[in-house]
């Protein structure tokens, strides 16, 4: 009796929690997007929340659509892809965690990285590092941005994943694409920018952080010969 | 991308030196251009591979600008930053003896990463493991002497130090070589 | 084995100060085999190109983890940049615990008004007006941001969506490009 009690009072509270979820799309969408884009995005939504899927990415995209004035059928092909993408990026994680699921946050910055232009073996690579989630998201949104910086596939993700190897912490990635973007304003193209420091980040996984720069400016004085 | 103005390409050592402290950044990078390659041959026959070199050569260009004010004459520029990438050459060595013979094994000659192994291949190899036998003062100059061509009189200005004294490490130096060459044999 | 140097008069064939048919007959063989080893010397030369753009970038990173206010050189001839302004100085720190002040500047000849919308007010173009500064040409404003990712675009004279110049971009999926902030 109290277990079906139990039961009962889960079911309502699912229900409750998805009845909220559509409640919080329209109230969000509200004045944003038309009807019929305010509809897709529910159903959507409820799809992205049954696979632990995030929903903000969509709502954001129907948001900028309206904003932007793009026709609703536009819109609704960008949310549609957007929901294909994080799909993507869910997948790419899962497989590389041994089907542990991913936190919507870190599926978000994967979903971002495949719209940046990877791909779901590079977002699984990015995975595989065997750093925190926490360390693992930040990678992935650096990895966007140095996707959409130019920088080839291959090269963003040997640079992102050797820092990653390399237990850069996170304000160290995130100033990866400033100095890529440094090197870029020098001449450099994006993948090569990106090859260098990544040699460099492996390096200091090799050897460990450098040294401290405060040696004395003169040699150790040599043996008596 | 931005213009580079007066010709910082041709500009002396004192020159881009003087530019960098008075705030411009940017510069340093002619000097790290043009010096680079000086001694990266020095950097790897003293570390073992092109890629300890590489990190070495880097380390004590951020060093040298860390410490550029220092330079007390900013037209000897070049002097004063080898004596810097030899302090991290030394330093290097200290650190890790063991971990350079090993990769001296792999990833030392240039020359003899090449499809044959010929005999010359085989040589180069060895000799460049025993000069990783030999302590940094005395391969410091064996290097400098049989790698850079330079006489005892140029090295012994180079290191502030006397002739004799560079003799006899030397002398020290071929007799290790050769034993270990014969060990290696 | 036993230990055996070389024969001075070698040491000096190695040194250079004699040839090999300065030395006595016997010593011949030791100075054939001293100038083996002299023969086996590697004297390629070696290139570092990496090294310029290597020490450039480090310095560089350094700059952006020291200074809490600065506009790059590189930067400040381009049309608009942000600037990241008041991350923890710790890398350690846990990232989600300050907001980033970022500074958005745009510079538009001509523009009567200028906005930048983003994921981070809704795509409001109203909601986060530039002012004009120093030069006429130029548009800033300053935000706080909670760190993580976002995208933006200003809005000129309330009709034209332009990406910034300066920062990574990436398509929006309506034939316009959004650029990235990674905070």
């Amino acid at each position: 009796m109290k277990r079906a009690g139990r039961l009962v009072l889960g079911f309502v509270a699912v229900a409750a929690t998805a009845l909220d979820a559509q409640q919080s799309i329209a109230a969000r969408l509200s004045g944003r997007a038309s009807a019929e884009i305010v509809a897709l995005v529910q159903e959507l939504g409820r799809s992205a929340a049954s696979q632990g899927l995030p929903v903000d990415p969509l709502i954001q995209k129907a948001i900028e659509g309206n904003a932007k004035g793009v026709p609703a059928e536009r819109v609704a092909s960008a949310v549609r892809l957007v929901f294909a993408q994080l799909d993507t990026a869910a997948a790419a994680l899962r497989s590389a965690t041994h089907n542990s699921p991913a936190d919507t946050v870190e599926i978000a910055a994967g979903g971002f990285a495949i719209t940046a232009g990877l791909r779901g073996r590079d977002i699984a690579e990015l995975a595989r590092t065997g750093r925190p989630a926490a360390d693992v998201t930040v990678g992935l949104r650096v990895a966007g941005t140095l996707a959409a910086l130019g920088v080839p596939p291959a090269e963003t993700v040997a640079l992102v994943s050797a820092s990653l190897r390399a237990g850069q912490a996170p304000g160290d990635l995130l100033a990866l694409p400033g100095s890529v973007q440094s090197e870029m304003a020098r001449g450099a193209t994006p993948a090569q920018a990106a090859a260098g420091l990544a040699r460099a980040a492996a390096a200091q996984a090799r050897h460990g952080p450098p040294a401290d720069h405060g040696l004395p400016p003169h040699p150790p004085a040599p043996p008596h010969p | 991308m931005h213009a580079e103005t007066g010709g910082p390409r041709g500009s002396t050592d004192g020159e881009v030196v003087r530019a960098v402290l008075a705030g411009d950044r940017e510069r340093y990078a002619v000097l790290v251009e043009r010096y680079r390659d000086r001694y990266a041959r020095y950097a790897a026959r003293m570390l073992g591979s092109t890629d300890a070199a590489e990190d070495a050569v880097q380390d004590a260009f951020v060093r040298a600008y860390d410490q550029l004010a220092q330079c007390q004459d900013p037209n000897k520029f070049v002097g004063w930053f080898f004596l810097i990438l030899r302090n991290r050459c030394f330093a290097e060595q200290r650190k890790s003896r063991s971990h350079l013979s090993l990769e001296a094994a792999t990833s030392v000659p240039t020359a003899d990463r090449s499809d044959v192994a010929t005999e010359t291949g085989e040589k180069r190899r060895a000799l460049q493991e025993a000069l990783l036998g030999l302590t940094a003062e005395q391969r410091e100059v064996f290097v400098l002497k049989h790698v850079e061509g330079l006489s005892y009189m140029e090295i012994a200005e180079r290191l502030n130090t006397s002739v004799p004294s560079l003799k006899m490490r030397m002398h020290r130096a071929y007799d290790r070589l050769r034993e270990q060459l014969r060990e290696h044999a | 084995m036993m230990k055996r140097d070389f024969d001075p008069q070698v040491k000096q064939l190695l040194d250079g100060e004699l040839t090999l048919a300065d030395l006595p007959a016997e010593l011949r063989q030791e100075g054939e085999e001293a100038l083996r080893l002299l023969a086996a010397v590697d004297r390629e030369p070696v290139s570092l190109p990496a090294v310029t753009w290597r020490v450039m970038a480090a310095l560089e990173r350094r700059r952006q983890r020291r200074l809490a206010w600065l506009l790059a050189p590189a930067l400040a001839a381009a049309a608009a940049l942000v600037l990241w302004l008041g991350r923890p100085a710790s890398p350690a720190a846990p990232a989600s615990s300050a907001m980033v002040t970022v500074r958005f500047v745009l510079v538009a000849p001509g523009a009567h008004q200028v906005s930048v919308a983003g994921t981070f007010n809704r795509w409001d173009p109203s909601a986060t007006p530039l002012v004009r500064s120093g030069s006429a040409d130029m548009w800033v404003a300053t935000l706080s941001l909670p760190p993580g990712q976002h995208q933006y675009a200003f809005v000129v004279d309330g009709v034209r969506w332009v990406p910034d110049p300066t920062a990574p971009a990436i398509d929006d999926g309506f034939g316009r490009r959004n650029s990235v902030l990674t905070l």
